[in-house]
């Protein structure tokens, strides 16, 4: 059984408008989108700002209701359930934020923060939730003596260790990681990372890895997958992808992450022109006014997300590659 | 990263961190003390200064006659049954020779004239206008010889109790509609929204003269319910202000997603970071609220019309203007406790400026 299956999942905001804020139209944010993890899987999740990642994160912890689709977690969809029949639930996913700063509740303590979790899902008298909090604490590479400090008092890397602490604190199997790293110096970011890799290995988690930071992402993930304008474009093994992406946003992508490696440098691939809005995205292919190997089809037909390869599947007429070889649509 | 974290023993939290930048400013802990000294003068009034006996044995019983200034029933009823209340030095002798009893510091009363004889060695105020500025009388007499200290110290009580009770008030609704507008949003919002709008429209003044125009005998309760029930438009709009920001804020998602109950997350993770922004207008509307009531005694409208009030020696100076301790000394008074509020307001409003805290 999969830990977590988003099948077909669409988060719109309603855009209002008036007096009476009737509705004119929507952003979506999310259109379409389905994965699956594994126990113990680290999916990374990439693409530029706006195209969805964070709202995709949102919505399949239900933070964010969806506005279609299901989200199958442990053998149960959540899609649609109270508050009250969630619970349960949230004590197995857990999500850690971009900013640590706004992240943390300014007038609480570090210890009432992480304690949070216990305090409302009833574990435990104060003292087990107090030795329960000392443990998450110290296995995130922190000291007894921060308990009594408040969020401000911490350096960022600091505060995002807390945060994790946090998530963690109620033993999931699931967390989403909202970029949690792109707010850090560069040299704390590999202390985070480091971490997140020995608590996965220590605790068995599966990590939904939301990034923009292509080069951690390969680091970290098994499989990855690129969303573009709300939509997965391509889902491929970590491996695969970075070496033979089939979509031309993820060559474009991946041919602009700096590397100090010549076999791997290849020639700057640059798009033109802006992503379209969400609020009214292309009928057909979405990527299809930025793409440079762009064709009739594209302007008339939505390509489906096809498999080209054991786990690789994208959403191209074209796709690049010896994989498809055999496969072409035309 | 961890072994320098251990010069720093205390940890501050949000208030008293406040707290520490509010101290340094001299002016606002001046006028800090001139509240707290305000409340006590409050508080002890009868002691300080009355007719009754704070405390007395009176036929083998001890009573406290001088809780009769805090509420009239207070006092017990056998003293008036007796006859004694208005003339406790001599009656009480007379009545019962066993009796004793313990005076305020001060003899003289807010609500009458003191008269001769009344307490023995004593002679009477003066009345008319030649109760000017005296031994007995520091701050004179007003023109039926009521002694205008007497009034100034028991009016502290209406004076302190219309400020914080009707901004108690104020505080209590403001919060409770803002938080409610701001946490649900939607449809809740937009009615909420008209109905501030519409209090706002309503002119407290008037609304209180109406009210007295209808209402057989005013009360000072009255005029306090009516400054809460109009002042708090302006709180709510602040706590609803708040409460859209920071209930998209990531911490509250994090609440959210550890499955906090919608409860907790308004009143531990909201509430407490939405309460800042309000804590000035609530000092100034305290200061609001002291110029209202006096200024309807001044008008001789006010509820406290029969009662002692800072604002009735303010309009027997209007009528008699050659007697000027009339007119100095509650209009000191009443300048000076604004002038502390808002004082004391303007120094919160620093202290919790979070543009001004990064710096020291």
């Amino acid at each position: 059984m999969k830990l977590l299956q988003v099948k077909n999942l669409k988060t719109y905001f309603p855009i209002r408008r008036g007096l009476f804020q009737h509705t004119v139209g929507y952003v979506q944010a999310v259109d379409d989108v389905s994965f699956s993890l594994e126990e113990g899987e680290t999916l990374g999740l990439v693409g530029e700002s706006g195209c969805g990642k964070t709202t995709t994160g949102r919505s399949v912890l239900q933070l964010i209701p969806p506005t279609e689709g299901e989200v199958w977690f442990q053998g149960k969809n959540i899609v649609g359930l109270s508050e009250k029949g969630l619970k349960p639930i949230r004590r197995n996913m857990q999500i850690v934020f971009q900013d640590p700063y706004g992240s943390m509740n300014p007038r609480m303590t570090i210890r009432a923060i992480v304690e949070e979790g216990l305090i409302v899902q009833n574990e435990g008298n104060a003292r087990e939730r107090y030795e329960k909090v000392r443990d998450v604490i110290h296995k995130v590479g922190l000291e007894d003596s921060c308990l009594d400090r408040y969020p401000h008092e911490f350096s960022g890397g600091q505060r995002q260790r807390v945060c994790i602490a946090r998530a963690l604190v109620l033993n999931p199997k699931f967390i989403v990681l909202d970029e949690p790293i792109s707010a850090l110096d560069v040299s704390i970011q590999s202390q985070i990372i480091n971490l997140l890799v020995k608590l996965r290995g220590e605790m068995g988690l599966a990590f939904l890895f939301i990034s923009h930071d292509l080069s951690v992402v390969e680091y970290l993930s098994d499989r990855v997958a690129v969303m573009y304008l709300g939509q997965i474009i391509e889902t491929a093994k970590s491996s695969t992808l970075y070496a033979r992406p089939a979509h031309p946003y993820t060559r474009a992508l991946l041919s602009s992450i700096p590397t100090m490696d010549a076999e791997r440098r290849q020639k700057r691939i640059l798009l033109h022109g802006d992503v379209p809005s969400p609020v009214n995205p292309p009928k057909y292919c979405r990527f299809c006014p930025r793409c440079p190997k762009a064709q009739a089809i594209c302007r008339e037909v939505p390509p489906p997300l096809v498999e080209i390869g054991a786990g690789h599947t994208v959403r191209c007429h074209f796709p690049e590659g010896e994989s498809n070889a055999g496969e072409h649509p035309c | 990263m961890k072994k320098e974290k251990k010069t720093r023993l205390v940890s501050r939290g949000y208030w008293s961190e406040t707290w520490l930048r509010f101290r340094r400013r001299k002016l606002a802990m001046i006028a800090l003390l001139f509240v707290i000294f305000m409340a006590m003068v409050a508080l002890l009034s009868p002691v300080i200064v009355g007719t009754k006996p704070v405390v007395c044995k009176y036929q083998g019983k001890i009573y406290f006659p001088c809780m009769g200034y805090f509420n009239e029933k207070w006092e017990n009823p056998i003293f008036f049954q007796d006859g004694i209340a208005q003339r406790y030095p001599v009656q009480l002798k007379e009545k019962d020779p066993e009796s004793w009893a313990v005076f305020p510091l001060w003899y003289n009363d807010a609500m009458r004239r003191v008269t001769d004889g009344e307490m023995p060695g004593r002679p009477g105020n003066p009345t008319g206008d030649e109760g000017c500025p005296s031994r007995m009388n520091p701050f004179g007499t007003t023109f039926y010889g009521f002694d205008v200290a007497a009034i100034m110290i028991h009016g502290t009580r209406i004076a302190l109790l219309v400020g914080f009770v009707s901004t108690g008030i104020t505080a209590v609704i403001g919060i409770l509609v803002g938080a409610l507008a701001g946490y649900f949003g939607g449809w809740v919002d937009m009615l909420l929204s008209r109905l501030i709008e519409l209090v706002m429209c309503v002119p407290t003044l008037v609304l209180i003269l109406a009210f007295i125009a209808v209402v057989e005998r005013p009360q000072i309760w009255h005029t306090m319910v009516i400054i809460g029930l109009t002042g708090w438009p302006g709180i709510a709009r602040l706590i609803r202000g708040e409460f859209i920001k920071l209930k998209q804020s990531e911490y509250v998602a994090a609440a959210h997603a550890l499955g906090t109950s919608q409860f907790r997350i308004i009143f531990r993770h909201i509430l407490p970071n939405a309460l800042a922004p309000i804590v000035v207008p609530i000092s100034f509307g305290i200061a609001v609220a002291i110029l209202i009531e006096t200024g309807l005694s001044f008008l001789g409208i006010g509820a406290s019309v029969s009662s002692a009030s800072w604002g009735r020696v303010l309009s027997e100076g209007r009528a008699n203007l050659s007697m000027w301790w009339l007119t100095f000394f509650p209009g000191m008074t009443i300048f000076l406790t604004v002038l502390a509020y808002n004082l004391i307001g303007e120094a919160l409003q620093e202290a919790t400026d979070p543009r001004l805290r990064g710096r020291e």
